[in-house]
């Protein structure tokens, strides 16, 4: 093979092998027995502590920039500042709440969890477990991975509702009367526009820790190493997460015409 | 096991900490003696044109999709799918391009300056810097950061271009309420060179502040091979939390107070 295909083979063989670690921890997590109950509640408490504050604050920050003030500029100048309800159906629920939810939950969780994993790779714990006849993928991956699709599910509520208070935030500055903007809220929003949004965010919760997980538990080359496998593990979560965004939202949008229709 | 409050906390603690090591760190810069390793900083900046410009790309045209594609979808619902434009103008440029350039440089060069200046760091090869009389914060961080602002907003100007490029491919070819005229009137009328240098300067302090805070907790790692892992979580942390606080700011004080909208007299 010519050295200019390289990276292209590399990008293939990586997420295969990511693959592979998804089937192996979804089979081990469903096949008897299951000694991670203890871990998983501990890992789920970890990853609730250490991601709440970053995420209320990216959540309202971000709302009450983005969606907030542009929209509501646009709005106040043709007299429509009601609609801002809707507009945040749009962006509050559909699109910010889960990608905001993954970047944090990537950026705070994700990066710990390989921060972890991989100083116990460097350690020589994992092969210590393996002769010990302690699986790796069953005791320390899928506690991880269950713990992260139950809190990025939950998270994404937590983010709606900090959106959705930060649109209140925006109305309130331009010293508009609320009752407009829940009447176009309740309107637009559908119970589509609301599971979509947590299901989609628990399946970013499962790109983080699968990417995560196998960054750490692949790492090597001393203390570099570690912080290497970083790196790399929250791009490549990043990437798949917003990749994962677009076909998904693509798909839905195409899907589900009553998301489109004019209220 | 951390408690509830343990993360807002710890950012206080450091963060008196990180904005006087940055400020030094741009004096550095400021005052002129990191140019005294003009060719590190060029080395810098072409590892990050090579390393990392077609990362920041890819990101930027996928963030680009998406903003079409919302944008398209939006304006349906509204029932005036002809304004698509307005939609994909405002989320490319003033917002959706500086987050987007936030967090895979947040990801991509904030996390690789940590894990290369801490396992400097751990390998005590900083110490040895010192001995040998060079200044280790001139010549790792300043020449750091120089770097970034030689290189940072070409990469940025290409992202533009890029971000562009992908909207209208999700508005036009994918979606296809619009035709291409259409699409492109709206788009430009409703962006002007003003908003290129704001959004372009809300881009560039977030990019600032990732480079002195991945160099921060590089330069302050300790405890082995877990320390530089644990150092690079921490410093994506505060740069998430730092870019939302830094695009949220950037709106109010440029687009706040005036939209800047071709709409009335």
């Amino acid at each position: 093979m010519s050295r200019g295909l390289l990276p292209v083979k590399n990008v293939f063989e990586e997420v295969g092998v990511m693959m592979i670690l998804t089937v192996r921890t979804l089979v081990s997590a469903v096949k008897p027995p299951y000694p991670y109950g203890e871990e998983l509640v501990w890992q789920f408490l970890f990853v609730l502590k250490l991601s709440w504050f970053p995420l209320v604050i990216s959540t309202f920050a971000l709302n009450f920039g983005a969606p907030g003030l542009q929209a509501a500029g646009i709005l106040s100048l043709i007299g429509g500042l009601d609609r801002l309800g809707g507009f945040f159906v749009v962006i509050a629920i559909r699109w910010i709440g889960p990608v905001v939810t993954a970047v944090v939950v990537a950026g705070v969780a994700g990066t710990a969890i390989t921060a972890d994993l991989g100083a116990r790779k460097i350690r020589e714990e994992l092969d210590a477990l393996q002769v010990l006849g302690v699986d790796p993928v069953k005791n320390l991956v899928v506690p991880r991975f269950l713990a992260l699709i139950v809190i990025t599910g939950l998270l994404d509520i937590f983010a709606i509702v900090m959106g959705l208070s930060a649109g209140i935030a925006a109305e309130l500055l331009y010293h508009q009367s609320l009752g407009g903007f829940f009447a176009t809220l309740f309107s637009n929003a559908t119970i589509t526009d609301l599971w979509s949004s947590v299901m989609v965010c628990t399946m970013f919760g499962a790109i983080v820790a699968v990417v995560c997980s196998y960054k750490g538990m692949s790492a090597s080359g001393g203390a570099a190493g570690v912080g290497r496998a970083v790196n790399q593990a929250v791009v490549i979560s990043l990437m798949a997460v917003f990749f994962f965004q677009f076909v998904v939202s693509s798909i839905l949008f195409a899907t589900n015409p009553e998301l489109q229709a004019v209220r | 096991m951390i408690g509830w409050l343990d993360v807002p906390r710890s950012w206080l603690d450091s963060f008196g900490e990180i904005g006087r090591f940055g400020l030094h760190v741009a004096g550095q810069v400021y005052s002129g003696r990191a140019f005294k390793f003009f060719g590190e900083s060029v080395r810098q900046a072409g590892i990050l044109i090579f390393g990392s410009a077609l990362i920041i790309w890819a990101f930027v045209f996928i963030l680009g999709l998406q903003c079409g594609l919302q944008g398209a979808y939006f304006n349906r619902s509204i029932g005036a799918p002809s304004l698509a434009g307005l939609f994909a103008a405002y989320c490319d440029l003033r917002e959706g391009l500086p987050y987007a350039f936030g967090y895979i440089l947040a990801a991509k060069v904030g996390t690789g300056i940590v894990a290369e200046i801490g396992a400097m760091r751990i390998f005590d090869e900083i110490d040895a810097l010192e001995v040998m009389g060079i200044q280790p914060i001139t010549f790792l961080c300043a020449t750091r950061l120089l770097a970034a602002w030689i290189a940072l907003p070409f990469l940025y100007l290409v992202g533009i271009v890029i971000i562009y490029g992908a909207s209208y491919f999700s508005v036009v070819n994918q979606v296809g309420d619009v035709s291409s005229g259409g699409y492109l009137l709206i788009f430009w009328m409703y962006q002007s060179p003003p908003d290129l240098i704001f959004s372009l300067i809300k881009g560039m302090v977030m990019a600032t502040v990732i480079v002195l805070v991945g160099c921060y907790y590089g330069y302050t790692a300790t405890g082995g091979p877990i320390g530089v892992g644990t150092a690079t979580a921490k410093s994506m942390v505060f740069n998430i939390v730092a870019v939302h606080i830094i695009g949220m700011l950037g709106t109010v004080v440029f687009w706040g107070a005036n939209p800047r909208a071709p709409i009335g007299g």
